[in-house]
């Protein structure tokens, strides 16, 4: 009854690999479909949202107005007189807005807006400019965009890393002083990251005066590149802390109980029964069989700490994305504001379609059409 | 002790502790076997079976009690080994065992060939492509055709499965194989094959079997011991022509008789009452309350029996 | 109800559920006693109200009872008045519809630094002849100021710190620094100071009312803000506030999440596909932003939040959860004999399904009430908390407006945050233990 197979060692394990692949790549290929198709409703959702009151409306008709200003301005107009322009002015922006579809119905409007977010084109902003002196809202936030991604990047890979090693080491320890420990101080991330920040400020910048209230650099910035990747580095430590801090314990205590669950399952119980080492065991046995469910919920995690950063950055000075959504609010800055949350939506789409694909390189039971 | 001796249990004790009290699962237990013979353990659920299994691989719950006793294989004391001593020469390297619904025994993220070839690397020292030939020869023996070596459990049936935690239990040749309701899951013409295929083992590798079940009928095939195992302790011991022909416990004869026969119009027989609860025991003889046969001295517990090379713990003997 | 007896005996072996509790009722209590003591209305005509309701106080005062912490003591505010008696007011009459007016104030001052304002504030009564007042402040060390004299309109204020007069007899130096200390050393004199407010009315039926306001550096149990205002006002009523949209927010949350749940996994095919498709969709959705983004451009009202935050709250991963148990629950052997009596599906979804979540239910109800509790108050901070309401994000946003860190107004900052910070804990605590109590994975351990 057994199946004679023709291939040495080398030959097995070459069809492995290009199963791997092939099933990874098939599932990669739906996914990112998926996830842009989900992207796409979320940021029509979100245009929606903001166009209720015409407020995108206002964003296009007062870019256009804009345009045609700036134009008219220019040397080429220069012959015409103040009150030809004013009217030329005022025929070419109802003729762009009849162009543009601006007297159509919402639902088509929100349509063309959709395009133009999906294509990055935010329009112009009110008040606010970008560091390089343009109005481009795609550009005021772009310019931003890494400031935020190094300070939650940072803080996100040290609080996963630290939380599921801590929990692995803790879930050996049942009932030990420090699994005590972390039980009783899991109830400190009830309060969110700018919470601490502000005891933060108040302790090491206010009081003990060693590290900087804000901001991401001294003013004026170190030259040399090592000493302003150094101070960028001192600035980081209060706000990461505090996104740290505000996370650490309840998720050490759930990866902990994780882990203590799945090191009750069978097959833990079988390798120990063969007589494996530990370590192989805690490796093979505990962490790789629940990584998919640790990516998922470190996905979940990242989802609603980028997306609740806003305050952190506003109140330790970053220059980042959830700084500039503050500022915008204050200056009542409309296209900032809704072209910020559709840069969040893109955000939170990548992050998912990334974690998706990890996921089904670690778990060989994820195919094509399943969950 | 023989030379063929291969096994030999005393006293052991392994207790556990819940919130309801200590729950006396096996509760001294003595036991022999020899090379190369299979023992079957009989006994309702609940009786401390497969506590009696992983208490002889040292595989204690977190909430363990007491743990005590003297295991002797091949005249080495191992319960006086370390846990890494333990981990190193007794575990697969001596006893092995294919546990209950070993559906759930095998790891769902790694191929079945790397799994089955762990224990092979660990003990017996050989890499990963030696191990992997062993892989096929044990697939061999069990039925399980090559290719499997690359898939993963849930690509499985539960019969390939059950087959594969065979083949797993055999990769480093030990001297003893511990069966924990090997088929309870299986229908029966899986069953059949699985027994056939554990009948052929013995022949070929010389292995000796502890096989734990309530399935008397078809286990019968295979057992050259019989052990009764009632609320923690070990009642009767026997060979098992002559336990089938007659068992001596009371207990013993009740489960014989509640066995259906396809011949002979007799109704099968059922037992009164339940098992004691292993944490509230009663004392003197614990098979008492349900016996047929009680009389006075059964209110003390019963010393075990030797009577023609079986043993039997019960007053009626004595 | 023997599983309730059970678990509130369960409950009692956790110290963290027994302080968690402990710190939700005194919540509570202090949250019905503002609302019955400070009625709704009166709160917020007292929360908007300007100069007018809260002139007796200073501006970022820190709270009176700092003086314990501290060897220097700082000068605690009050204000007296003619009207209620506590301000000393003798009238003589005189000749011919006249009347001598005396009113005078003692008050022992006894600490290391100055007052940031003294007011007086006259109301008078006449028909054409103003009366007319003599102000005269008597130092401990027996020395006599004359202040100002003036003829006072029917209401009129007299700023010490920017009284002409005053300024011009002191030769520009700071009032509230000259009237307290000695002229020659410029150390702070200690002990008994009086005001005497000699005043003259012309008429008969004239009346000359004065009330006297001492701004100190301190200010009653929370200190003020820059509005002058009580803190003790918005930490009071930040309490139910917080307390109603956290429980709210968490129940609404909780049984909305519940019926779609249940609905979805009742009747299968595409409306569970719709329903995981659309919490795909949310879970790309910027929760935060989006509610800046309301709050922006539409209503900052607590309900319009409220109602957004739910709506956005109930299609996430725990769909996914509730979905699993109702799945569970859906094969079950007594779902099938309900269907075979022809029980409606509405009837099963409410009557089997639902019941049997409610025990696995509570410690997440419980233990999402603080991060409610914390995004009101983070949309407070980012200024788009509700215009009108007194909350404690209100009170963090205008010490940061303010600029509280750096300049050292650190109460402001900490009192709310202290009690954002007890309410968060208090439930988080509870909420814990009750997992560890009703999660089934969870009790063997």
């Amino acid at each position: 009854m057994a199946v004679e197979t023709q291939s040495a060692t080398g030959g097995v394990k070459s069809t492995l690999v290009n199963s791997t692949f092939l099933r990874v790549g098939r599932y990669t290929l739906v996914r990112l479909v998926t996830v842009f198709a989900t992207v796409v409703v979320g940021v029509y959702l979100t245009i929606m949202i903001a166009n209720m009151g015409g407020y995108v409306d206002q964003i296009m008709k007062n870019d256009i107005r804009d345009r045609f200003t700036q134009m008219l301005s220019t040397p080429a107009y220069r012959n015409m007189s103040a009150d030809a322009r004013k009217t030329l002015l005022e025929k070419s922006i109802a003729l762009e807005e009849k162009r543009l579809g601006l007297d159509t119905p919402v639902a088509v409007r929100n349509a063309r807006y959709l395009v133009n977010a999906l294509t990055l084109n935010l329009g112009r902003a009110l008040n606010m400019t970008s560091d390089s002196g343009s109005k481009e809202v795609r550009l005021i936030i772009l310019e931003r965009l890494p400031a935020t991604l190094l300070l939650m990047g940072t803080s996100e890979l040290f609080l996963f890393f630290a939380s599921v090693l801590l929990a692995l080491t803790l879930s050996r320890r049942y009932g030990s002083f420090w699994d005590k420990m972390v039980i009783t101080l899991s109830p400190t991330s009830a309060a969110p990251p700018w919470f601490y920040g502000i005891f933060f400020i108040l302790f090491f910048a206010a009081i003990l005066k060693i590290l900087p209230f804000g901001g991401m650099t001294d003013s004026p910035p170190p030259d040399n590149p090592i000493d302003f990747a150094l101070n960028v580095m001192k600035h980081m430590i209060l706000p990461a802390s505090a996104l740290i801090i505000s996370s650490l314990f309840l998720s050490i205590y759930n990866w902990r109980t994780f882990f203590l669950i799945y090191s009750s399952e069978d097959y833990v119980e079988m390798a120990k029964a063969k007589g494996l080492p530990a370590r192989d065991i805690e490796r093979r046995y505990i962490l790789r069989p629940t990584l998919p469910t640790i990516i998922t919920n470190f996905a979940l995690l990242l989802i609603s700490t980028v997306s609740g950063a806003i305050i952190t950055e506003t109140v330790f000075l970053w220059p980042g994305l959830g700084r500039t959504l503050y500022r915008a609010i204050g200056l009542y800055d409309t296209p900032v504001i809704v072209g910020t949350t559709i840069i969040y939506a893109y955000l939170l789409g990548i992050t998912v379609f990334l974690l998706d694909f990890i996921y089904a390189l670690v778990d060989p039971r994820v195919k094509v059409g399943g969950n | 002790m023989s030379q063929n001796q291969l096994l030999h249990i005393e006293d052991l004790v392994m207790h556990f502790n819940t919130t309801h009290g200590a729950v006396q699962a096996v509760d001294g237990v003595n036991f022999n076997l020899d090379t190369n013979r299979a023992v079957v353990i009989l006994g309702e659920s609940g009786c401390g079976k497969s506590s009696l299994a992983k208490a002889i691989l040292r595989l204690l719950p977190r909430n363990v009690g007491t743990y005590s006793g003297r295991i002797l294989l091949n005249d080495m004391d191992i319960m006086a080994l370390s846990d890494e001593e333990f981990r190193q020469n007794v575990r697969w390297a001596s006893i092995s065992m294919v546990p209950q619904a070993a559906m759930n025994a095998l790891n769902p993220v790694i191929r079945v060939g790397d799994q089955v070839s762990e224990p092979a690397i660990v003990h017996l020292g050989i890499d990963k492509k030696e191990a992997l030939s062993l892989v096929r020869k044990m697939f061999q023996h069990v039925g399980v055709p090559e290719d499997f070596i690359e898939r993963y459990p849930f690509e499985l049936s539960g019969g390939m499965r059950q087959r594969v935690a065979i083949a797993m239990a055999l990769v480093t040749s030990p001297a003893l194989i511990i069966l924990d309701e090997p088929t309870s899951a299986l229908d029966v013409l899986t069953q059949a094959n699985i027994f056939n295929v554990l009948k052929r083992i013995k022949k070929e590798l010389g292995a000796s079997f502890i096989l734990i079940t309530h399935d008397i009928a078809t286990s019968s095939e295979l057992a050259d011991d019989v052990a009764v195992m009632y609320a923690g302790q070990i009642v009767e011991m026997s060979d098992a022509k002559r336990f089938f022909d007659e068992p001596l416990h009371p207990y013993s004869k009740k489960l014989m008789s509640s066995v259906p026969r396809l011949h002979g119009g007799k109704e099968p027989d059922f037992i009164t009452g339940q098992p004691p609860s292993l944490i509230d025991l009663p004392k003197g003889c614990r098979f008492a309350a349900r016996c047929p046969s009680r009389f006075e001295k059964c209110v003390e517990d019963p010393p075990t029996i030797e009577k023609d090379g079986r043993r039997v713990k019960c007053w009626l003997y004595s | 109800m023997a599983t309730l007896r059970n678990s509130f005996k369960e409950m009692l072996r956790y110290p963290s559920a027994i302080i968690g509790s402990v710190i939700i009722l005194l919540l509570v209590i202090v949250a019905i006693y503002t609302v019955i003591k400070i009625p709704y209305n009166t709160a917020i005509n007292l929360w908007r109200g300007g100069e007018e309701v809260w002139y007796q106080n200073p501006k970022f005062a820190p709270p009176a009872w700092i003086n314990f912490f501290s060897s220097k003591k700082l000068p605690v505010s009050f204000a007296v008045r003619t009207t209620d008696g506590t301000l000393n007011k003798i009238v003589t009459p005189g000749a011919q519809g006249t009347s001598t007016i005396d009113i005078s104030y003692t008050f022992d001052f006894q600490y290391d630094d100055y007052p940031q304002e003294m007011l007086l504030y006259f109301t008078t009564q006449y028909a054409q002849k103003q009366p007319f007042v003599s102000i005269v402040w008597l130092t401990p060390d027996g020395r006599k100021i004359r202040v100002d004299d003036l003829g006072v309109s029917q209401k009129q204020t007299l700023r010490f710190s920017q009284d002409e007069r005053l300024l011009q007899r002191l030769n520009g130096a700071n009032p509230m620094q000259a009237l307290f200390e000695d002229p020659k050393t410029h150390a702070i004199v200690k002990g008994k100071y009086q005001l005497q407010i000699t005043g003259t009315t012309f008429e008969p039926g004239s009346d000359i009312n004065a009330e006297f306001v001492f701004h100190g550096q301190v200010f009653g149990l929370a200190g003020t803000d820059q509005e002058r205002r009580d803190l003790v006002l918005p930490l009071l009523w930040g309490a139910p506030i917080a307390l109603a949209f956290g429980l709210v927010a968490s129940l609404g949350t909780l049984v909305l999440t519940m019926i779609i749940a249940a609905i979805g996994t009742w009747y299968g095919g595409w409306v569970d596909e719709l329903i995981q498709r659309i919490t795909e969709v949310n879970l790309v959705l910027p929760f935060l932003s989006i509610l800046v983004m309301v709050g922006t451009f539409y209503s900052r009202s607590l309900w319009v939040i409220l109602g957004v935050t739910v709506l956005l709250s109930i299609f996430t991963g725990s769909i996914k959860s509730y979905r699993a148990i109702f799945l569970q629950v859906k094969e079950s052997m007594y779902i099938e004999a309900a269907r075979a009596y022809g029980a409606s599906n509405f009837r099963i979804i409410f009557m089997y399904l639902i019941p049997r979540m409610i025990p696995l239910l509570i410690p997440g109800l419980v233990s999402s009430v603080p991060s409610f509790v914390f995004l009101e108050a983070s949309l407070a901070v980012l200024g788009l908390g509700d215009p009108v309401l007194p909350t404690w994000g209100k009170i963090i946003n205008d010490a940061d407006t303010n600029g509280a860190l750096y300049k050292g107004y650190y109460y402001w900052i900490m009192e709310p945050a202290a009690l954002l910070m007890i309410t968060g804990f208090g439930f988080a605590m509870l909420g814990f233990a009750l997992d560890r109590i009703f999660n089934p994975r969870l009790r063997d351990m």
